[in-house]
């Protein structure tokens, strides 16, 4: 095991980066989509109740699945898995979005426009920071997930750890195949812990302290 | 209330109707692991079967504890519960539950059972055929007021916070238990809500005189409810341990005093009814009557006023000298601002009616709203008076309550009376005897709780 | 591996904490509707499924499909494949039903409390391994086949029942149980009659989270020879059927949508009245 880890050091590491940077690009382009949609759906409960079908019946759709039928039309390599892990990305961060935005006091933005602000600046300075901690929520489960739907978009022959799965699977029984599979789930729990405790520390940085729970 | 309180002073009637039974808290001791003083600790209490005991005190002083001892939701560090004589300390702490009923705020109905099967949990569990099952749980919504065909397969949501609380009692008497338990049994619903509850549990305990323990951090509804009355202070220390009127008449000490808050005397006159005091009397005259032989009499008698009624006895009207002498023959016309009461009606509503009243009195009406007498402020003053020399007197059965953990004697006014020096001395041996036994339990292992 | 999200990540991002397990209650967002209104998403769930299945049929037909697609999907092949992923999702549930409920009520008992927060840590950090890593994982252990698939499923799928069952019984108003023992119930009268039955919605809940997963993660069962729905994706890209793989990925996909119906509908028949 030692003898894998040394020797592919570099490889490993650059796997992981792959993974990593694959992740949180897609969750911060998730977080851009999923705001935007809940600004535009959360003043009508028809479109919050079609969002969060939305979300619900997307989340339903097991990622191999997608994985497959993305293959298809794009073949393989990266843009199937990106889009695999921004789509599952952007569900749980628009549902909370959602549920954050349609949850604020309306007394609150009846304030804010009472003083003559805008609708604008009502959703950036007021609606948008209260539903903060709300969608971070939503970022942070949506983090654990894409880490292992990342781990599947490998077998689309994208970027990241699940290729030492894929790769220890074909070889099965092979020299070293154990040690990569263990690799590369070892490698994702890691890495979900870390951007885990990353989010966290968003948080304390970016949730006003008077909300903060 | 005037049933239960007379009951209470009067020893002889306590034999009749009491399905109650009576509990003593035998130096009952509750120390909560972590915790370096005890939430109670050595309390002694008797609990005369066929009461309403009313546990007050500030928050956190243990009455909880106290109460969830006596059915053992809380099992006691140290000493015993007897109840009606049997140590009930070890037995079977579910089969012991299901004697007492156990009323929380709120109700605590089971949100996902209907209102009867509620009700119908502990006679199931007690084994009772359906048919029985089913007729207990409609005469027991009768009893709380609910109808049984309305109420009897609506869930709890579907009740208001009274109806609920209702259910709550109802499910608390399903199988007839000689004791109920009442954790701040009203504290969640509005006030007026509250008062029509008091109301009706008095009336249910007029009927079934169980005996029952009701925790309550509102002194008026200790006040009105109660026949006995415990003030506790920290630690589940009892101040004093007495009748309603004997408290208000005479707290024990400050604390008691800043526990009853003002208006102790008015508070006083909410526990005497009109019926019991002794009504001054009134020149009857009716319609028709020649004025001047009315004035007459009323002069004979140096009254005031004389008072007109129907045909069927009913005043219609109260009328001065000075009326009186402008008239021939007393009319019938009825006067609206009449100041009645109802003999029913407290002190406190009598001097309000009074106070408004021209006369400076009231007329009071007994059954079929027949005239019965005045009543005055002198009436009210001689009253007071005389509750004050009552509840002086009054000590000779007084049930024991003490802690033996401070050895601090509670109710001492007992001592003036001659008849209560024999219960000064059994509560002597009982400290002595509390001493030691806190001393032997000190070394006991502790029981975790529950 | 499935992208289903358990009903609970939503109630944690409501509480702001998704590390904290003992969260409020976690209630289908879905249902804060009336009756009819949820019934009625359920039958537009269903007719969807329908009309995507009809589609894909249409489409079958009308494609020129080679000998080779024609044998792979054959309606008695596809039958099978089907009744096998049905097979590797309802054992491995029964599975975890069996552990994950008794497990969550003995966690939430007074004596073995001190527990819960542990085994919930390692729950979690268990449940950020990579389905398909664990699947192939435990094949190197168990060996390939249908025994080493459930084995990964059950793994994979105990979390949201075992949370779910804990938070639905630490949620029930404390008040609640204290009425029962006050009254005479024992202890396990208070579990059956008023704990487990308030704690249904929320067990529900987690117990179709956990099925939608099942569905989900047996689809990876092909890659260590479990069988299921799965071998049609992995023939589709090794041989380069477009029509296979896209049946393959549609099936799974319905199939999931499907079980998680399932769930809401058993949820709607089974909450007790009077919540
Ligand atoms: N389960 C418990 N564990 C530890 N301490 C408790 C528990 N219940 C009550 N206490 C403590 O015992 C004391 C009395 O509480 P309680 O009987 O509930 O008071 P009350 O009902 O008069 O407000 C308080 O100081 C409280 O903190
Ligand atoms: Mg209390």
């Amino acid at each position: 095991m030692l003898d894998f880890l040394v020797g592919r050091f570099n490889q490993i590491l650059f796997s992981g980066w792959q993974h990593f940077s694959l992740v949180v690009q897609c969750l911060i382009l998730a977080t851009i989509l999923a705001v935007i949609i809940a600004a535009l759906v959360y003043r009508s409960k028809a479109l919050i109740s079609a969002a969060n079908s939305v979300s619900a019946v997307g989340l339903t759709i097991p990622s191999f699945a997608l994985i497959g039928l993305l293959i298809a039309p794009f073949g393989f390599g990266v843009l199937p898995a990106v889009i695999v892990v921004a789509f599952f990305a952007t569900l749980p961060i628009l549902r909370n979005a959602v549920v954050g935005l349609s949850g604020i006091n309306p007394a609150t933005v009846e304030a804010a426009r009472g003083i003559g602000m805008s609708r604008f600046r009502t959703l950036m300075q007021v609606e948008l920071p209260m539903a903060w901690p709300v969608i971070l929520a939503g970022v942070r489960v949506s983090a654990q997930m894409v880490m292992g739907v990342a781990a599947v978009a490998a077998y689309a022959l994208g970027p990241g750890l699940g290729g030492f799965i894929f790769s220890g699977l074909s070889r099965l029984g092979g020299a070293n195949s154990l040690e990569s599979v263990v690799t590369g789930v070892v490698g994702v729990i890691i890495l979900a812990l870390i951007l885990d405790l990353l989010l966290i520390g968003l948080g304390r940085l970016t949730i006003p302290r008077g909300i903060r729970v | 209330m005037s049933e239960s309180s007379k009951a209470a002073s009067s020893p002889s009637t306590s034999a009749n109707g009491i399905t109650g039974a009576s509990i003593l808290l035998d130096k009952v001791t509750k120390r909560y692991p972590g915790q370096a003083t005890p939430a109670v600790d050595g309390l002694t209490m008797e609990i005369p079967a066929g009461k309403m005991v009313m546990f007050v005190g500030p928050s956190g002083c243990g009455k909880t504890t106290t109460l969830k001892m006596i059915n053992r939701l809380i099992e006691p560090t140290e000493g015993k519960i007897i109840l009606n004589g049997d140590d009930v300390t070890a037995m079977d702490g579910d089969k012991l539950r299901r004697k007492m009923g156990y009323v929380i705020q709120a109700g605590g109905l089971f949100p996902h059972m209907t209102v009867a099967t509620n009700i119908a949990i502990v006679p199931k569990m007690l084994g009772w055929d359906k048919a029985r099952i089913a007729a207990r749980v409609d005469e027991l919504l009768e009893l709380v007021s609910l109808d049984p065909g309305v109420y009897r397969d609506r869930f709890p949501k579907e009740l208001s916070g009274g109806q609920q609380q209702r259910v709550g009692v109802a499910r608390a008497l399903a199988a007839d238990p000689p004791v109920l338990l009442m954790d701040e049994p009203f504290g969640a619903v509005d006030p007026i809500t509250r008062l029509r509850l008091q109301d009706e549990l008095i009336n249910i305990q007029a009927e079934l005189q169980k005996t029952i323990v009701c925790v309550t951090h509102d002194f008026d509804e200790a006040v009105k409810l109660g026949d006995w009355i415990a003030v506790f202070n920290e630690g589940a220390q009892l101040v004093q341990y007495d009748t309603p009127e004997r408290i208000l008449a005479d707290p024990a000490d400050d604390f008691v005093e800043n526990f009853i808050g003002s208006g102790a005397g008015l508070k006083q006159l909410t526990l005497t009814r009109v019926s019991e005091v002794g009504l001054a009397e009134a020149i009857v005259a009716h319609p028709g009557d020649s004025a001047s032989s009315v004035m007459s009499r009323v002069n004979a008698a140096g009254h005031g006023h004389a008072v007109i009624v129907d045909e069927r006895s009913r005043p219609i009207s109260w009328l001065s000298r000075r009326q009186l002498s402008r008239l021939d023959v007393i009319g019938s016309t009825t006067d609206p601002k009449l100041p009645v009461v109802g003999n029913r009606a407290t002190l406190n509503d009598a001097l309000d009616t009074m106070l408004v009243s021209s006369a400076g009195a009231a007329l009071v009406t007994g059954r079929r709203d027949v005239f019965e007498g005045v009543i005055d402020v002198k009436t009210v003053m001689d009253a007071i008076t005389a509750a004050h020399e009552a509840a002086a007197l009054e000590s000779d059965d007084a049930p024991v309550g003490l802690n033996t953990g401070t050895m601090q004697r509670v109710s001492q006014p007992a001592a003036d009376g001659g008849a209560a020096a024999g219960t000064e001395v059994d509560a002597g041996t009982e400290v002595d005897a509390g001493n030691e036994a806190t001393v032997m339990a000190a070394a006991t292992h502790e029981q975790a709780a529950e | 591996m499935s992208a289903a999200l358990n009903e609970s990540a939503l109630t944690q991002s409501e509480t702001g904490d998704a590390g904290d397990e003992a969260a409020g209650p976690i209630r289908t967002a879905a249902y804060a509707g009336g009756l009819w209104r949820s019934w009625r998403g359920l039958v537009y769930q269903l007719v969807g499924i329908a009309a995507v299945l009809f589609g894909l049929i249409i489409w079958l037909a009308n494609t020129g499909l080679s000998a080779t697609e024609l044998t792979t999907l054959a309606p008695a092949a596809l039958w099978g494949y089907t009744v096998e992923h049905l097979q590797l999702t309802l054992v491995a549930a029964v599975i975890v039903l069996v552990v994950a409920i008794p497990l969550g009520v003995a966690l939430t008992r007074k004596r073995l409390r001190f527990l819960s927060a542990p085994v919930l840590i390692v729950a979690n950090i268990g449940q950020a391994a990579p389905a398909i890593g664990l699947v192939v994982l435990l094949a190197f252990w168990l060996g390939f086949g249908f025994w080493a698939a459930i084995v990964s499923l059950v793994l994979y799928a105990i979390l949201p029942v075992l949370r779910n069952t804990m938070v639905g019984l630490q949620q029930v108003d404390q008040r609640l149980v204290e009425a029962g023992r006050g009254m005479g119930m024992s202890a396990a009268a208070v579990l059956f009659k008023v704990e487990l039955p308030l704690a249904v919605p929320v067990m529900l809940s987690g117990i179709r989270t956990a099925l939608v997963l099942l569905v989900g993660t047996a689809a990876l069962a092909t890659f260590i020879n479990g069988g299921g729905l799965g071998i049609l994706i992995t023939t589709g890209v090794n041989l380069k059927l477009t029509s296979v793989l896209i049946t393959g990925s549609v099936l799974v996909a319905l199939l999931a949508l499907f079980i998680d119906w399932f769930g809401r509908v058993v949820e709607h028949l089974a909450r007790p009245k009077g919540l």
